[in-house]
């Protein structure tokens, strides 16, 4: 399993491919207080990615690997920027 | 005529004011790019509030003139006056018009009749444009692509940039498709925008194995390098190579003022201060309408439906948390930087010091900590003074300086720092310093304080004279700072905007200055109270809820009263009692209550009477009062009565 579930979060761990995307769903849908953590996870397949932007789902830690990780999340926050409190741009 | 069309007039006339001012300066410098970016931005905005009513051709004229506004940023048409004449034009017919909608509701027929004609004008401007073979690519580049270009930081290599826009198919997932993953296999990606194709499904209809995604990235590799990249899905793909940013054309101005200012203004919108105003007011109230709700659910629960109770005490808790960060967010739009006032400093203090035969170097730090518009505004003049007065009387001449063995140049620091909701400012000089021996005996001589008085004072306490009223008088401010103003007036600012100042000074070494200040004024939100004849202020924010509860309901429980809430024993105490006033007796109806948090326990604080609510500074206690326990402040009152702030907290305990 590369989606897991924490007592305090959703862990995303290696590589998470499409077969994963519904179990991350299930917790997300379950689970709405927990942030999803991305620290472990080498790669990301694109529908977690889209699910976790339906969701816009609290994600906390730093992709582990891949300089894309790190530009899709700021890509993420972008768009979740208006929630937060001073609305500004993430970058 | 209805709010949103009275809306749209104020901020159509914003608009067109914004518009005529880019123009007039794109006028005088047809390479300001900054400008026509702005006009751009103002014409396309104006143009979406028009489309929210009928205003006939008046849509279709703006439309025309964002689109040649639009050519002109590609560089397909050149900026002129061929180009700016009919936008003023337009502009100052639409300036026309908005008085008359403003008045009826309309457009006005004299004004409909002449939107053909400006359509005409702006027509022929087209074909008339004097396109440049160099920029014709760029007249292809579709609004997608542009807006992805704006949205990166531009660098200044010439080079290529390739704008990508990636729709994968629905089904691509079943496809073995991992479109992020492909775009990550490109080489030099330097911006990456991810967006829905359509709107966020609903939890129920969100199918995780359809994509939805819109991918927007722009590259620095070679076109061909990013075609091969998507080789197997050219259908699902936009590549558009962007554009060369238009140096050729730059004027002096736009180099002057480079993209990152650009780039900022775009996030930044101006508002006029009283609709945040407004907003902050609107949130104070959403703050004390929602206290309505924990009755609710009380109610609720008596009549048996202890799930509804629950459901509404859990909506009163997240409303809770969201007003708290509504508030919190809307007082925030109104900080501004310090830097605003303290960059006026720099100029005052290398003009003034030569003239006093001194050199003086002023060192700014901190200025880009944040406080309430109107506390930087108001904080020049004071600030000014403390200046003044550290140049005139800390610093001593070169001469003397040197010797003192110090080093010649003097030294005012102007210094800035936040610590939780305040900022403290300090205007700390190396100068001679102030002798408290000579502030004690001027304070004696001027009837300040008696001698005896004099000789019970610390130093620290001593030099806090210098700001009391009367110290300062013409005759030292001749040989002070020559204003006729004095420290007095400088501390009264300070304590206008709820701040305090303080004063430390080693003699031969130096003075400071330090001054503390709310970071935001508008939190003063006052629930005005009588009791004992008398009426007093308690911030909003200490009281949980307000209770009307029959005289008969309070219970005796040893030496105080108490009564219950939804099954909680409440201490009762009363603030007439609290504040030992003579005619406190609990009224024998109906007793009004504030139930306050002090640390984990709810008290309940009777009062003989809820009056109104009241927004206000609360300005610290000064003088004899300082520091007296359980009050806060005091603060002016509408009718110009003064209103003891209390502190429920200190006084409970």
């Amino acid at each position: 399993m590369t989606v897991r579930l924490d007592d305090d979060s959703i862990r995303l761990i290696d590589q998470c491919g499409v077969e994963e995307v519904d179990v991350l769903v299930g917790y997300l849908e379950g689970h709405a207080d927990l942030p999803v953590d991305i620290s472990a996870a080498t790669a990301i397949h694109t529908s977690l990615w889209q699910a976790l932007m339906v969701f816009r789902r609290n994600i906390i830690g730093a992709p582990m690997s891949s300089l894309m990780a790190d530009k899709v999340l700021s890509a993420l926050q972008a768009i979740f920027a208006p929630d937060t409190q001073d609305g500004e741009r993430q970058n | 005529m209805d709010e949103l069309m009275v809306q749209f007039a104020i901020e159509a006339r914003e608009l067109v004011q914004q518009s005529s001012k880019d123009l007039l300066s794109l006028e005088a410098n047809p390479g300001d790019r900054e400008s026509l970016e702005s006009a751009f931005r103002a014409i396309h905005t104006l143009k979406g509030s028009v489309a929210l009513f009928d205003f006939g051709l008046m849509q279709d004229v703006l439309h025309r003139a964002e689109d040649l506004l639009s050519q002109a940023r590609s560089g397909r048409i050149d900026v002129s006056a061929a180009l700016i004449d009919p936008l003023m034009e337009v502009i100052e017919w639409v300036e026309v018009s908005i008085d008359g909608i403003s008045r009826t509701g309309h457009l006005l027929e004299a004004q409909d009749k002449q939107a053909a004609r400006l359509l005409g004008l702006l027509d022929i401007e087209l074909t008339e444009g004097t396109a440049e073979p160099a920029a014709a690519s760029a007249a292809q580049v579709p609004e997608w692509a542009l807006a992805l270009q704006q949205a990166m930081v531009p660098s200044d290599a010439d080079e290529t940039l390739i704008a990508i826009r990636y729709e994968p198919h629905s089904e691509c997932f079943f496809n073995g498709d991992d479109p992020l993953a492909t775009i990550s296999r490109l080489a030099d990606v330097r911006h990456l925008t991810l967006s829905l194709n359509g709107p966020a499904p609903s939890p129920e209809d969100y199918d995780p194995f359809r994509c939805m995604l819109v991918i927007e990235a722009v590259s620095g590799a070679s076109l061909k390098d990013v075609q091969a990249a998507f080789r197997l899905i050219p259908d699902q793909v936009k590549l558009i190579p962007l554009p060369k940013p238009m140096t050729e054309r730059m004027s002096p101005v736009w180099e002057a003022a480079p993209a990152p200012s650009a780039a900022r203004q775009r996030t930044t919108l101006r508002v006029d201060s009283a609709r945040i105003d407004k907003l902050i007011e609107i949130a104070g109230e959403l703050v004390t309408a929602k206290n309505g709700l924990a009755p609710l659910a009380f109610e609720a629960r008596s009549l048996g439906n202890a799930a509804l109770s629950r459901r509404i005490l859990s909506s009163h808790h997240e409303i809770e948390q969201l007003v708290a960060s509504l508030y919190t967010a809307v007082t925030r739009a109104r900080l501004i930087p310090l830097e605003q006032t303290f960059r006026r400093f720099s100029r005052l203090v290398r003009e003034t010091a030569p003239k006093l035969g001194k050199a003086v170097d002023l060192i700014i730090e901190g200025e880009t900590v944040e406080a309430d518009r109107e506390i930087v505004e108001d904080l020049f003049e004071p600030l000014l003074h403390l200046i003044r007065n550290s140049l005139d009387h800390g610093i001593e001449p070169e001469a003397d300086r040197i010797r003192l063995s110090k080093p010649p140049r003097g030294r005012i620091q102007l210094r800035a720092r936040q610590s939780g909701d305040h900022v403290e400012i300090e205007i700390k000089d190396d100068g001679r310093g102030i002798d408290p021996d000579r502030v004690g005996r001027t304070a004696v001589d001027r009837g300040l304080i008696s001698k005896s008085q004099a000789s019970g004072l610390s130093h620290k306490e001593t030099l806090q004279l210098v700001f009391a009223p009367g110290f300062s008088t013409a005759a030292t401010v001749s040989d002070l700072s020559g204003r006729g103003v004095g420290l007095d007036v400088v501390n009264r600012s300070i304590q206008r905007l709820g701040g305090t100042i303080e004063l430390q000074s080693t003699p031969g070494s130096g003075t400071t200055f330090t001054l503390r200040l709310p970071v935001s004024v508008s939190m003063a939100q006052l629930m005005v109270v009588e009791a004992g004849g008398e009426r007093y202020g308690i911030p909003i924010s200490d009281v949980v809820e307000t209770h009307k509860l029959p005289a008969g309901a309070v219970q005796p429980v040893r030496a105080g009263k108490a009564y219950i809430l939804r099954d909680r024993t409440i201490p009762l105490l009363y603030l007439a009692e609290l504040l030992q006033l003579p005619e406190a007796r609990l009224p024998a109806d109906d007793i009004k209550v504030l139930i306050v948090r002090v640390g984990e326990e709810l008290i309940g604080v009777a009062v003989d009477a809820i009056a109104e609510r009241a927004e206000t500074l609360t300005r610290p206690l000064d003088g004899l009062l300082q520091g007296v326990s359980g009050v806060l402040g005091t603060t002016l009152l509408g009718d110009g009565k003064v209103l003891l702030v209390l502190n429920l907290e200190e006084l409970v305990q």
